[in-house]
């Protein structure tokens, strides 16, 4: 081990961590007990002089206490390196001693939530893979000595010596005007969904609220409109509709906003650095090796405008489901940037070979369940609804079910050289999964007894960033898919992850 | 691409030529005895539920739920017997290897460079044969992971131990 001058004893975070800490605790006491205050200023004027007295000292002793819980939090986490292993002891009651080996560390990231912009400190969390070990993340830390972690993290990879800072032009950034133009082109759909979830749990929380003061209509009464009318009238309907694309469009680009502002991308020898976000600016040094796949994305409009977004997937511990954050997603990429990431990433991404599609039976039973579906909607609505006008319905189903299947079936193929797999799908988006064969953690072959009679197969390669599907391919080329890459896996060398 | 497909038929080894070994027969007696088990008290539970709640035993239609009882027991029996022969495995030198499946079926691979740790388990009825389950868990999304249920305990302690020493090798 070369002398690690700095952090060779423990050493705490910058004091400014406290203020942070305490922020954050703060914050998840608001966030439990929220509609406790929500109470109290209902009720405020209920309350008699000598209660209040009462609840204002409480509160006042609970803010300190947090203060002093805060400082304790500061004061025991401890970090140092030692031997190729980075350690940290933490906990007040419950102690607690992590050490992670240099050659298990995923990724050194840097993080900024406001508070930390604030006072110019930044969060260095450092991810693990192949273990449920949670990941660590030191809450505040300056500039320079954040820095001088992550150099000293990086410098016992043998894979990645220290990058040269070199201030180059970066591949991709992306300013404020194309980010609208990018969240334009969102999936508008699924951002609502994602919206409708958030409105529809907070609403179910007012409700418990408003049932404990036994006050329930209240929200009723904004939720009870009577849904035979609103069918009845188009107009109402045109209305939704346009409210709700609105809507779509609105939560699209506050999420793009939120996520991707000020995205740049940076290549520098072996890895990318990204870095983008408002509220929490990220910085991540994606080292090439620890991406499992890649999917290069796009939809009708972008192909327009001739962009795509890639997401980067890297490994998932088994026991915790943070797969989101293992995501690693930038937008706006133009057709030139996407060959840079590809060149970097895999030494031979030119599939020049044949696209295989899949069997016909693949769009055979694609038909067939969406008719049996089909059906049953159309039993609920003749026997239990029975509304019959509502048949109607299948004058829009009939056409959207059998676009979609169309579009999935013309979408899906797979392509592959020595060494790179291309699977290709998506209905509205269209999705191109990049694999390397021997990034594959094991391997599976299932036929039901359908596709047996057909002698097709499905194959499922899982990958420690999750599994990828090629549906329906003849059972005989599926076989030598299978031998080939259990062979490239097993003669392989390099390390997947 | 020409290349490639030759270097397949020629070279690589086939995993559809192998010869699978059967899992010890004595599991199906456990699966037997496990069904068995589930269906008395799942019988047993009802009986009680129709003697005692008066709203059941008036229901006219209660002697349907013994019948689907029963067939959905065959069912399960029948699916046992006829899935029994085929849960086979395989070891080679670099992976190792389980089919399954009546309706669907399935084989998977994992080469033992990938794995990440192996287990053993003893299920109650399982242990009354000596019978253990081998399952081996690769990094990743682990649910979709390989186990070989049905196999004697020292077999599969050899397994784990040849496993073992392959990993580290």
């Amino acid at each position: 081990m070369p002398n690690t001058s700095l952090f060779v004893d423990f050493s705490k975070q910058s004091p400014k961590g406290i203020i942070v800490i305490y922020i954050r605790l703060l914050y998840i006491l608001v966030k439990t007990t929220w509609f406790l205050l929500f109470l109290f200023i209902q009720r405020f004027s209920k309350f008699s002089e000598e209660t209040l007295v009462y609840i204002y000292v409480g509160f006042a002793l609970l803010l300190f206490f947090l203060l002093v819980r805060a400082y304790l939090i500061y004061k025991k986490f401890l970090f140092k390196i030692d031997d190729g292993h980075f350690v940290l002891k933490e906990g007040i009651i419950k102690k607690k001693n992590t050490s992670v080996s240099f050659d298990r560390i995923q990724n050194v990231n840097f993080k900024q939530n406001l508070i930390q912009q604030f006072i110019k400190v930044y969060e260095v969390s450092i991810e693990t893979a192949g273990s449920n070990e949670t990941e660590i993340a030191i809450t505040a830390l300056s500039y320079e000595t954040a820095g001088a972690l992550k150099k000293e993290l990086s410098k016992a990879k043998p894979s990645s010596e220290i990058v040269k800072e070199i201030k180059e032009k970066p591949l991709l950034k992306i300013n404020f005007k194309e980010l609208l133009k990018v969240s334009l082109t969102e999936n508008h759909l699924q951002n609502l969904m994602i919206f409708a979830v958030l409105v529809i749990g907070v609403l179910q929380q007012l409700k418990d609220v408003f049932k404990s003061l036994n006050k329930e209509d209240v929200i009723e009464n904004y939720s009870a409109i009577d849904p035979s009318s609103v069918f009845n009238s188009l107009f109402v309907f045109a209305m939704l509709f346009f409210v709700l694309l609105i809507i779509g469009f609105l939560s699209s680009f506050v999420r793009v906003l939120l996520f991707h502002f000020n995205l740049t991308l940076f290549i520098k020898e072996d890895s990318l650095n990204i870095s983008q976000g408002l509220l929490t600016k990220k910085s991540i040094l994606l080292n090439k090796g620890k991406v499992q796949s890649v999917v290069i994305s796009t939809n009708p409009i972008k192909k327009k405008l001739r962009i795509s977004f890639v997401t980067f997937k890297q490994a998932v511990s088994g026991e915790i489901k943070t797969q989101k954050n293992k995501l690693i997603r930038i937008i706006g990429c133009k057709a030139s940037q996407i060959k840079r990431i590809k060149d970097l990433l895999y030494v031979d991404s030119d599939l020049d070979s044949d696209k295989y599609v899949p069997n016909k039976y693949f769009i055979f039973r694609m038909y067939f369940r969406s008719s049996v579906g089909l059906l049953l909607i159309n039993n609920v609505i003749m026997f239990l609804i029975q509304d019959l006008t509502l048949l109607w319905l299948n004058l829009l189903f009939l056409p959207l079910t059998i676009l979609l299947i169309q579009l999935k079936y013309k979408k899906s193929f797979y392509q592959f050289n020595e060494e790179l797999l291309l699977v290709g799908n998506g209905r509205i988006e269209t999705h191109h999964t990049y694999l390397p064969f021997f990034k594959v953690q094991h391997i599976k072959m299932k036929q039901t007894v359908f596709q047996k009679r057909q002698d097709v197969v499905n194959l499922v390669l899982q990958t420690a960033s999750g599994k990828i599907t090629v549906p329906c391919i003849e059972k005989e080329r599926a076989l030598k898919l299978y031998n080939y890459i259990l062979y490239k896996v097993e003669s392989n060398k390099e390390s997947w992850i | 691409m020409d290349y490639f497909k030759n270097n397949i038929v020629t070279q690589l080894p086939d995993i559809s030529e192998l010869t699978f070994k059967k899992i010890h027969k004595d599991y199906l007696k456990v699966l037997t005895l496990t069904t068995l088990i589930v269906f008395f008290i799942l019988f047993l539970v009802f009986f009680l539920l129709e003697t005692t709640v008066e709203k059941i035993s008036h229901f006219k239609h209660v002697n349907y739920f013994y019948m689907i009882l029963s067939v959905v027991f065959l069912i399960i029996l029948i699916a046992f017997f006829i899935g029994f022969s085929r849960r086979k495995y395989v070891l080679r030198e670099k992976d190792i290897t389980y089919k399954s499946g009546v309706l669907i079926e399935k084989i998977t691979t994992i080469p033992y460079s990938r794995i990440q740790h192996v287990e053993i388990n003893e299920a109650p009825i399982s242990r009354i044969f000596k019978l253990a389950s081998l399952d081996v868990f690769t990094a990743g999304d682990s649910s979709n992971d390989l186990v070989i249920k049905g196999i004697k305990k020292g077999e599969a302690l050899k397994i784990k131990e040849f496993i073992n020493q392959q990993i580290n090798a």
